[in-house]
């Protein structure tokens, strides 16, 4: 059923032909939008090579939306009368203002030209599924995000300034248009329509959501931690369409501040070449936590090379880390732990609790697997590393490291060594010594690192373990507050660190080995 | 026989529990029996005599006749680079009857007690040269000036001398040690180093076991 209303304007032009079927509501709409449009202003930016999605998204009533999207340009055409059709070229030009990007042109990632059927985004949308299957993400969600040369917002700015000028003449003075009235809104009065823009960014959404989400997902939901990115950029780093150059641009601020016009004389070049598409996929990081023990004196904590030489045999990062990465099929890893102890330093007791976060992880490994691999690192050959409680965990990730950190409590067994035999007196002494303050100034060892301060720790008990048939060792167990040295606290650190287990005896004392038994956090 | 299933009941929980808990007690048992017999297992041959910190730790050179003769110093290298100063053994102070009695820091320009090193770019530090003075010890009989020996930021020098001066004779090569000192660049040290000795020619040359 055609309806045949002449447009507002008054202007003779022609029906509108090929009108959709559909909800009474639509073809209202597309009524309305087709009557505020000025064929005069229409037939001028089509033959300066403004595609009509972008006319119809610039310059009507209605807001483009997915019943304007439908409108495909030979309808447009017709609206405007016969005498236009014949004008329209075969093939139709790149648009300057969206460079092709709202015709479903574009260059792929090997530099070949596509051209997808325009009528609907479902054909662009199928090609865009493609890549993202190609990318193996598990997602039952996803967030769209478009990234857009910034000339697009330059070619629009540069085609309102023309209509501005189509308009109110050459020489008008941008002055007795009125205080106030931006260009969008000049334009508007003059056209009698309501100018509200729909950015390209928002117009390709429109056109490809809904048949993206069709093709993707089950279920419907915005927010999401999969992201697919489509990011269109500049074939060539010529200046194309209607972009001007910074320094063009600030004669033209000039210029307008001063009242005079000479926009016009630009010539609208013609866009030969649409933007190169690439369709990126990124899950946000995903955590893993657990707890984790040392069994060897020659592993670090994290990776260590000096000189392009490892330190040490292994890392703790590098053994779970390295398990954890290949089940998420993810692109790199990091290592967070809650606290941390020296490369000769093993940690028993209850392990120590750690981070793993994965970037852009395609799959979710299952418990069963993390169990699967928490069992095969701690039934590895070599028995470094011991993994406990390995398990997915969400944003509460975060809160769980932090938990009583400044309570937190360590516990130490060491090795200590005294140049005189030990003596009864000695462990009850040291028994005695309950909140123990100890003055600890910065470590030699990191004091190249770290400010030079004097530090109050306590500690908080002791107890002595003899060790049979020898008098000069024992192996002090003790518990202290975090950030202590222990190793210092032993030897004394040449006297900087007062007072310590030589000065509490009154002799000599070195450390041999130390062990972290625990550590204690806020839950078990 | 009438037995009340209830009672049988809570006596058969309770019982349950008592050994549930039995249980995690043992569990609890394993878990200590364990981490002992680890931290026993590592103990090896336990040696007289072991290295101490300062060793195992530091490389150690000295400096002899360093300005003038019978001025002997160490200097001990850590592996991240700094070094500490010190008298040697035969640092001709402690000949003098009743040793060192007095240290003073205020030499040259200023005092370097007083200086206030802060955070980890060392802002304030002093920029020593090698020949830079870095303090004055006093004897009965006279007193001897001590040299940086290094050049590079002084970080701190040993305020616990200053009211503890004994600490020089009783353990000049711990708790008795003078200062700190940062060299600023690597090449610095190359070249400083070159006019070191280690601690075996140390050792040849005075004819002193150690």
């Amino acid at each position: 059923m055609s309806d045949e209303s002449k447009p507002a304007s008054g202007d003779s032009s022609g029906l509108l032909n090929g009108l959709l079927t559909g909800g009474a509501q639509k073809p209202q709409r597309v009524n309305e939008a087709a009557r505020s449009l000025h064929p005069n202003a229409v037939k001028d930016l089509l033959s300066l090579g403004v595609c009509e999605r972008c006319i119809l998204r610039l310059i009507t009533v209605t807001t483009f939306d997915s019943d304007l999207a439908t409108v495909s340009s030979s309808t447009l055409r017709g609206w405007l009368g016969s005498g236009f059709e014949e004008a329209a070229s075969p093939e139709p030009s790149i648009c300057i203002v969206c460079l092709g990007v709202l015709q479903f042109v574009f260059y792929d990632a090997k530099q070949t030209l596509v051209k997808m059927k325009s009528d609907c985004g479902s054909d662009h949308a199928a090609w865009i599924t493609d890549l993202v299957k190609q990318q193996g993400h598990e997602f039952d969600s996803f967030g769209l995000e478009v990234s857009l040369p910034s000339t697009i917002s330059e070619n629009e700015r540069a085609v309102f300034i023309y209509l501005f000028f189509f308009f109110f003449g050459l020489n008008v003075d941008v002055c007795t248009i009125g205080v106030g009235y931006t260009l969008k809104e000049s334009i508007a009065t003059k056209l009698g329509c309501r100018v509200k823009k729909v950015s390209v960014k928002d117009a390709l959404k429109v056109l490809v959501l809904d048949p993206l989400r069709a093709s993707l997902v089950r279920a419907k939901s915005d927010s999401s931690s999969f992201h697919i990115r489509l990011t269109y950029s500049k074939a060539s780093d010529d200046a194309q369409g209607v972009s001007e150059t910074t320094h063009e641009r600030k004669k033209r601020k000039t210029d307008e501040e001063n009242g005079s016009s000479c926009i016009s004389e630009n010539p609208f070049e013609k866009v030969y070449e649409p933007c190169i598409l690439s369709v990126h996929c990124n899950q946000m990081p995903i955590f893993f936590s657990g707890r984790y023990f040392k069994y060897s004196r020659n592993v670090s904590q994290s990776r260590w090379i000096i000189d392009d030489e490892r330190m040490g045999e292994a890392s703790v990062e590098e053994i779970i880390g390295g398990s954890i990465l290949p089940a998420c099929l993810g692109d790199s890893y990091k290592f967070h732990a809650a606290g941390r102890e020296d490369i000769d330093v093993r940690m028993l007791g209850s392990g120590r609790p750690f981070l793993i976060e994965v970037q852009n992880s395609r799959k979710c490994p299952s418990q069963q697997s993390l169990t699967e691999i928490e069992e095969k690192i701690n039934n590895s050959e070599k028995k470094l590393v011991g993994v406990k409680d390995l398990k997915f965990i969400g944003s509460e990730c975060w809160a769980m490291m932090r938990e009583g950190e400044a309570e937190k409590q360590k516990q130490y067994a060491a090795l200590v060594w005294i140049s005189r035999p030990l003596e009864e007196k000695d462990c009850n002494s040291i028994s005695s010594m309950i909140e123990l303050k100890i003055l600890q100034n910065t470590p030699i060892r990191v004091l190249h690192r770290r400010s030079p301060l004097e530090r109050e720790r306590t500690i908080h008990w002791m107890k002595v373990e003899k060790i049979k048939g020898n008098a000069h060792y024992f192996l002090l167990h003790l518990c202290t507050q975090a950030g202590t040295y222990i190793k210092e606290f032993v030897h004394g650190d040449l006297g900087r660190t007062t007072p310590s287990m030589g000065s509490i005896l009154g002799c000599r004392a070195e450390i041999i080995q130390l062990d972290v038994t625990d550590v204690k956090m806020g839950d078990s | 026989m009438a037995e009340n299933p209830e009672t049988d009941d809570t006596i058969e929980t309770t019982k349950q529990n008592q050994s549930e808990e039995e249980v995690e007690h043992s569990d609890e048992q394993k878990q200590e029996d364990e981490l002992r017999s680890l931290l026993l297992s590592d103990i090896g041959d336990l040696p007289l005599s072991p290295p101490s910190a300062t060793q195992v730790n530091f490389v150690s050179y000295f400096i002899t006749d360093f300005t003038k003769p019978g001025h002997d110093q160490y200097i001990y290298r850590h592996a991240n680079g700094l070094c500490v100063i010190g008298l040697a053994p035969t640092h001709i102070a402690f000949k003098d009857e009743g040793g060192i009695t007095n240290i003073d820091f205020n030499v040259g320009k200023s005092d370097r007690s007083v200086l206030k090193v802060s955070g980890k770019r060392k802002k304030n530090a002093m920029r020593s040269e090698s020949n830079t003075a870095l303090c004055k010890v006093s004897t009965a009989k006279d007193s001897y000036i001590v040299r940086c020996c290094v050049k590079g930021s002084l970080l701190e020098v040993n305020e616990r001398l200053i009211k503890q001066p004994q600490l020089l004779n009783s353990s000049a090569d711990r708790e008795g040690y003078i200062a700190i000192i940062m060299p600023t660049r690597p090449a610095d040290w190359t070249k400083n180093k070159e006019s070191l000795i280690t601690l075996e020619e140390y050792k040849a040359k005075k004819e002193v076991s150690l």
